[in-house]
C-alpha cells in the first residue's frame, strides 16, 4: 500500500487540510509529505484552498477588549522572553570570562556554574560557591569596573586572590596573582580597577588553619 | 460566484506577508494589530461554524493568535499565504475531535486511486506558485464544484457525508471534486 499515493482530491489530503484526520493518519500524511516531493504539493494544494476559504468567510464581530486582552499576554510573554535572553546573554558572557580564568579555578568555576548560580551581592558584584569540599568557604568573586564589594564581617582569616582584573582596598592595589591576606579584624571591601572585571578567588575560614585548599591555593599562587 | 467576496489580491497577501515579517523582526504590535482586526472576526465565524459557541470561540481566536505572535519567525512569505499558515494554526484546534476521520475511505477498487506511475506524472510546482493558480482556479470554478471543495477542505466532511448534506449521490460527490482538481492540475502543469 505504501507505493500508492491518494489522488490529491482524495478524502486523506481535504481531511488532512481541515484538520478531520486521526492523529495516526495525520502522522503518516505529513512524513510522506515530507519523503515524497508531489505528497507534498497535494498537502500545499489541499492546505492553500483550505486558506482561501479562511479568506472568504464571513467576517463575525469580535467583542471588545479581545484585542486589547491579547496584547497585555503578549507584553507578559515578550518579558519573560526577555528576561530568559538576557539572562542566557549573561551566562553566555560570564561563561566567556570563565572560560579565560587559569586552568585549575577554570574547571572548577564551569563545574559550580553549572550546580548552582552566581549570587548577587550588589549591583555589577556577584559570588559564586565554588563547592569545593573544605572546611573553608571558597568562592569566586565577580566585581564590575568601579563596583566595590559590599561591607562583609567574617569571623577567620581571609585570603583573597585577584585572577584577573584588579582591586584596591584600602590598603593597597591588588592585581592579578596577588594575594591580599586579612584577618578577622580587618575590614575588606575592595573596589574594582575600573578598566575591567575583577574575578577574585576568596578563601575564608572560620579561624581554623587551611589545610585541604592550601594546595589549589599554591597553584594560583605559582601561575 | 461565491468567491467574489473576501478573497485577497496579491497585494494585499504581500501586505500581510509583511506584517508577519514585522512581527518577527521588530515585535510590531501595530502589525499585529492589523493581522487581529483582518483574521479575529473569520477565525470566530469559522470555529462556530465548526461548532463552537461565540465565547469559548474567543477563547480560541487568542490561542490561534498568540501563536501566530510566538511562532512568527517560522512564517516564510515565499511558501504559504498568510491566510493558509493562519488556517493551519487554526485547524489544530478543532474541538470536534469525535469527527477524526479514522479510516478514510481508501477502497482499492475506487477509480480515482491509482499507483502513480498510471497517471500523469506529477509537476512539482513551488508553493508560491500553488497559491497562484489555486486562487486563480477557485475564483472560475462553478458553484456546485466551489462548494463541494469548501465542504471538504475547509468544513473537512468526508464525501459520504457530503453526499448526505447536500443529498448527493456520492458518485456525483466524487466526480465534481475530480473535475474541480483536473481544471486545477491542468494549471499548474501548464504554469512550469
Amino acid at each position: 500500500m505504501l507505493a500508492r499515493k491518494p489522488s490529491d482530491f482524495g478524502e486523506i489530503y481535504s481531511a488532512y487540510a481541515a484538520g478531520c484526520l486521526d492523529p495516526a493518519f495525520q502522522l503518516l500524511v505529513e512524513t510522506q509529505a515530507a519523503l515524497r516531493p508531489d505528497v507534498r504539493q497535494a498537502v500545499a494544494q489541499a492546505e492553500t484552498i483550505a486558506g482561501v476559504f479562511l479568506e472568504t468567510e464571513a467576517a463575525t464581530a469580535v467583542s471588545d477588549g479581545v484585542l486589547d486582552q491579547l496584547l497585555s499576554r503578549i507584553d507578559g510573554l515578550d518579558q519573560t522572553a526577555t528576561e530568559h535572553a538576557r539572562a542566557a546573554e549573561r551566562a553566555g558572557d560570564i561563561l566567556d570570562e570563565i572560560l579565560r580564568l587559569p586552568a585549575p579555578l577554570r574547571d572548577q568555576a564551569l563545574e559550580a556554574s553549572m550546580d548552582r548560580s552566581w549570587t548577587k551581592l550588589a549591583p555589577g558584584v556577584s559570588r559564586l560557591n565554588l563547592g569545593v569540599e573544605s572546611s573553608t568557604e571558597v568562592e569566586l568573586y565577580r566585581i564590575e569596573p568601579g563596583r566595590t564589594l559590599p561591607r562583609h564581617s567574617h569571623r577567620g582569616n581571609e585570603l583573597t586572590l585577584v585572577v584577573a582584573g584588579g582591586f584596591e582596598d584600602g590598603t593597597g592595589h591588588f592585581r592579578a596573582g596577588d594575594l591580599s591576606v586579612k584577618g578577622p579584624q580587618d575590614v575588606h571591601q575592595p573596589t574594582a580597577d575600573s578598566d575591567s572585571i575583577c574575578f577574585a578567588l576568596a578563601v575564608r575560614d572560620a579561624g581554623l588553619e587551611f589545610k585541604g585548599v592550601f594546595g589549589l591555593v599554591q597553584k594560583m599562587l605559582r601561575r | 460566484m461565491a468567491l467574489q467576496h473576501g478573497i485577497l489580491a496579491e497585494d494585499e497577501r504581500t501586505h500581510f506577508a509583511n506584517c508577519m515579517g514585522r512581527i518577527a523582526r521588530e515585535r510590531c504590535r501595530a502589525s499585529f494589530a492589523e493581522l487581529f482586526e483582518h483574521f479575529a472576526p473569520r477565525l470566530k465565524s469559522y470555529l462556530i461554524r465548526l461548532g463552537s459557541d461565540p465565547l469559548a470561540a474567543e477563547e480560541i481566536i487568542q490561542e490561534v493568535m498568540l501563536n501566530v505572535w510566538r511562532k512568527a519567525d517560522q512564517y516564510d512569505a515565499t511558501q504559504a499565504s498568510v491566510s493558509t499558515w493562519i488556517f493551519r494554526i487554526a485547524r489544530n484546534r478543532r474541538i470536534d475531535s469525535h469527527r477524526r476521520l479514522a479510516r478514510p475511505d481508501l477502497d482499492p477498487e475506487d477509480p480515482l486511486l491509482r499507483p502513480p506511475d498510471a497517471e500523469s506524472p506529477d509537476v512539482i510546482v513551488n508553493r508560491h506558485q500553488i497559491e497562484i493558480v489555486v486562487r486563480r482556479e477557485l475564483e472560475t470554478l462553478p458553484e456546485e464544484q466551489l462548494t463541494l471543495l469548501q465542504a471538504a477542505f475547509y468544513d473537512g466532511l468526508s464525501h459520504s457525508e457530503i453526499a448526505k448534506r447536500f443529498e448527493l449521490p456520492l458518485g456525483t460527490v466524487k466526480s465534481r471534486i475530480r473535475l474541480a482538481f483536473q481544471r486545477l492540475r491542468r494549471s499548474l502543469t501548464g504554469e512550469h
